[in-house]
């Protein structure tokens, strides 16, 4: 590496401002939030605009003993308890059909219930409603007539207390218990924000890593094919060009993580008035920067020994393949996070970055396994750059029939030149 | 008063081989400032070799590289201007940005590296295409804009690998005013090709390689001089004066082709005399010391080498 960071700094730059202004990058970068967006904060607030909207139910009780009260108040569903809208329904009884039916042509009513006689036997009431205002808010309405069923039926029957059990048997809360023996209760967001976030982090990490470090495989894959590489030799030694581009899309990928995790949190505070921890952001960005160091000296590599773009490609198919395992078997990580699979999963430098993640969002992992997985992610890192360097350096410009893996090996611990 | 020649490159005794293959062979010569240096060889001869070890791409596996004096380092690379064999540029780039790329990665500061590209640019006609992506231009300008890749930075030397491969007649010549006149401003230019017709009327020295190993090495004349079988062509005005020729003394044999006559000299007549003498017995047209085109050479040196 002669005077660093001059000859460095300007590949580094070159290759970062090349691929921002990739198509490529600008979709991946700015339409993963837009979705993101899409998916936790679109529905959130048009169920908040229908919550808001108070409405009449006609009903026509074919068995005369069931006991509708005036209204009601329908409470929507919502993730966090005190975000939850309510709005009042107002129960509006009918002799027959055609009454109903009328009365919601003409607007006073926004759907009818037909109870037929048989009630109690098929326990099917019928919801008429017109079709262009079939909304949320119907389906809603089947726990609230639960309620009054259940209540119609048991009044005299049971006790109050009983009867709220039936109605709402189990509430269940959960609970953290830490170290030191105290406990915090977790509620759905607080449930999402430990697993969910986590898991759509290791995602992430997973897609930005590989599209920052493919961004490097098609970088070198391409200057080789279009043999300018030769010109570049001539100017800058081998370690410049793979410490530039290796700095250059590592900041490429870096501003894409710093763009998507602040979509999330944006995101889902908007949505969920979650944050997520500092310390998972922490760890979320070292294990993306040494797990792109890792993947990016791989792909250059690669992208040195082979002759073309495709067949660089299909080579690095198989390091991705090894690294999609955690999201390949996060199932078994999310059920089992501390069995030897997922402990395993999790230090494997291939795929520790993304297995880590999935892990820590699911269980408290031991801080000794977190700091074993950094430590051997570091070394792998250092010895695959080493490695690569050296094949950078010997294949570089060697163009036609791809070198035997006999002949790679050798100069892998060679590194002639 | 002592003239002190300036060497550019030398190389001392400098062997190369790849996987157990000599490629190069206890190759030694050395590049004067100022000069156009020729690397002839066939292909496989091990000029591209040679050319990446100049560059510090490749590093022998003994003897002794010297650029500008020195041990080839970072600085020096920075002199060093080159067009490879193979071309190849940044297809989806702006010719502009390209350009100013490739000349900061030769150390120059991105400012200069705009006038540099812009006053190029200009004096080869394409400054209208400045912020055309490459891949937008013909292939003519796309070989110019290599070309201009190779100097934009102002190299002391210049090393031109095939420099007049696929270039049309106009291109060419553009080409060979350009590398004539960097001669002229003092610039050092190595220049590989197979084409011998630009070679003889370029080149001041030659290295030619085969094999890996060196055959022929020297001034382009004194190589031609040596290889030449020294004789001379005269034309007469008129048939008659033929027989002037029997009237001198010193001819060893003559060659008649009508009114041009081949004469070879005895040893030590030289050709001054012969003329001297010719002029005052017979009308001339054409009196012409014949020597053999550096091309007749390389094959010869070729088929000699390959009898061996």
């Amino acid at each position: 590496m002669n005077n660093f960071p001059g000859k460095t700094f300007i590949v580094a730059r070159h290759e970062f401002l090349k691929t921002i202004k990739r198509k490529e990058f600008i979709f991946m970068t700015f339409l993963f939030p837009l979705l993101f967006a899409g998916i936790t904060i679109l529905p959130a607030v048009l169920s908040g605009m229908n919550q808001a909207e108070d409405q009449k139910v006609g009903y026509i009780d074919m068995t005369g003993s069931l006991g509708f009260p005036e209204s009601i108040q329908s409470k929507g569903f919502s993730l966090e308890p005190s975000e939850a809208k309510t709005s009042v329904v107002e129960f509006v009884i009918y002799k027959d059909i055609s009454d109903a039916r009328q009365a919601l042509q003409a607007g006073q009513i926004s759907s009818y219930l037909v109870i037929h006689e048989d009630f109690l036997k098929t326990g099917t009431i019928e919801l008429y409603s017109l079709e262009k205002e079939a909304s949320m808010q119907n389906f809603e309405l089947s726990a609230e007539l639960s309620n009054i069923v259940i209540t119609s039926l048991l009044k005299d029957k049971v006790d109050e207390l009983t009867l709220n059990r039936i109605r709402d048997p189990v509430n269940i809360r959960f609970y953290n218990v830490g170290e030191s023996g105290e406990s915090s209760e977790q509620g759905i967001a607080d449930i999402f924000a430990s697993f969910g976030l986590p898991f759509l982090t290791a995602f992430l990490l997973f897609f930005s890593i590989f599209s920052s470090s493919g961004f490097l495989l098609r970088g070198v894959a391409e200057e080789k094919e279009n043999r300018i590489i030769e010109i570049l030799l001539s100017s800058v030694t081998p370690s410049e060009i793979l410490t530039g581009k290796i700095f250059g899309l590592g900041a490429v990928g870096l501003l894409q993580v710093v763009i998507w995790l602040a979509a999330i949190t944006l995101g889902s505070g908007y949505a969920l008035t979650v944050k997520i921890e500092p310390v998972t952001l922490f760890l979320a960005i070292i294990y993306f920067i040494f797990g792109f160091l890792f993947f990016a000296s791989v792909m250059a590599g690669i992208g040195a020994v082979t002759s073309s773009l495709q067949e660089s490609q299909q080579i690095a198919g198989f390091f991705t393949f090894v690294a999609a395992f955690p999201l390949i078997f996060m199932q078994m990580i999310v059920t089992n996070p501390d069995s030897l699979f997922s402990v395993f999963l999790s230090l494997f430098p291939i795929s520790s970055p993304v297995a880590m993640l999935a892990r820590m969002g699911t269980t408290s992992v031991p801080l000794y396994q977190i700091l074993a997985s950094i430590f051997i992610l570091l070394i792998s890192v250092y010895v695959v750059i080493l490695l690569s360097s050296r094949l950078f350096r010997t294949y570089l410009l060697m163009y036609g029939k791809r070198p035997k893996v006999k002949e790679i090996w050798k100069n892998i611990w060679t590194g002639s030149r | 008063m002592y003239l002190i020649l300036m060497h550019t490159i030398e190389f001392e005794n400098v062997s190369k081989s790849f996987s157990e293959k000599s490629v190069l062979e206890d190759i030694s010569f050395s590049v004067r400032q100022g000069e156009i240096f020729g690397l002839l060889g066939p292909n496989g001869a091990g000029k591209t070799t040679l050319i990446r070890l100049l560059l510090d791409i490749i590093r022998p596996d003994s003897g002794e590289i010297r650029i500008f004096g020195d041990f080839l380092s970072p600085a020096a690379k920075n002199r060093i201007g080159y067009l490879p064999e193979e071309r190849g540029l940044y297809k989806k780039t702006r010719l502009l940005d390209m350009l100013v790329y490739l000349a900061q990665l030769k150390g120059i500061p991105k400012k200069q590296a705009h006038l540099n590209a812009e006053s190029l640019l200009k004096s080869l006609e394409l400054d209208q295409y400045r912020n055309k992506k490459v891949e937008e231009l013909s292939k003519g300008m796309q070989q110019k804009v290599q070309f201009l890749s190779a100097i934009i930075h102002e190299p002391k030397l210049l090393i031109l690998d095939e420099p007049f491969s696929g270039l049309d007649p106009v291109n060419t010549k553009t080409v060979m005013t350009r590398i004539l006149g960097l001669r002229a401003a003092g610039k050092t230019i190595i220049l590989s090709t197979h084409m011998m017709e630009q070679a003889q009327s370029l080149c001041d020295r030659i290295l030619m390689l085969n094999k890996g190993r060196r055959v022929l090495y020297g001034p382009v004349d004194d190589i031609r001089k040596e290889r030449g079988n020294n004789s001379l062509i005269v034309e007469f005005a008129e048939k008659g004066d033929l027989k002037a020729i029997r009237e001198i003394s010193g001819i060893k044999k003559v060659i008649e082709h009508g009114k041009l006559v081949e004469i070879f000299p005895e040893e030590g007549i030289s050709a001054q005399i012969l003329l001297e003498e010719l002029v005052q017995k017979a009308n001339l047209i054409r009196f012409e010391k014949t020597l053999p085109s550096l091309n007749e050479i390389f094959i010869q040196t070729l088929e000699s080498a390959s009898n061996e």
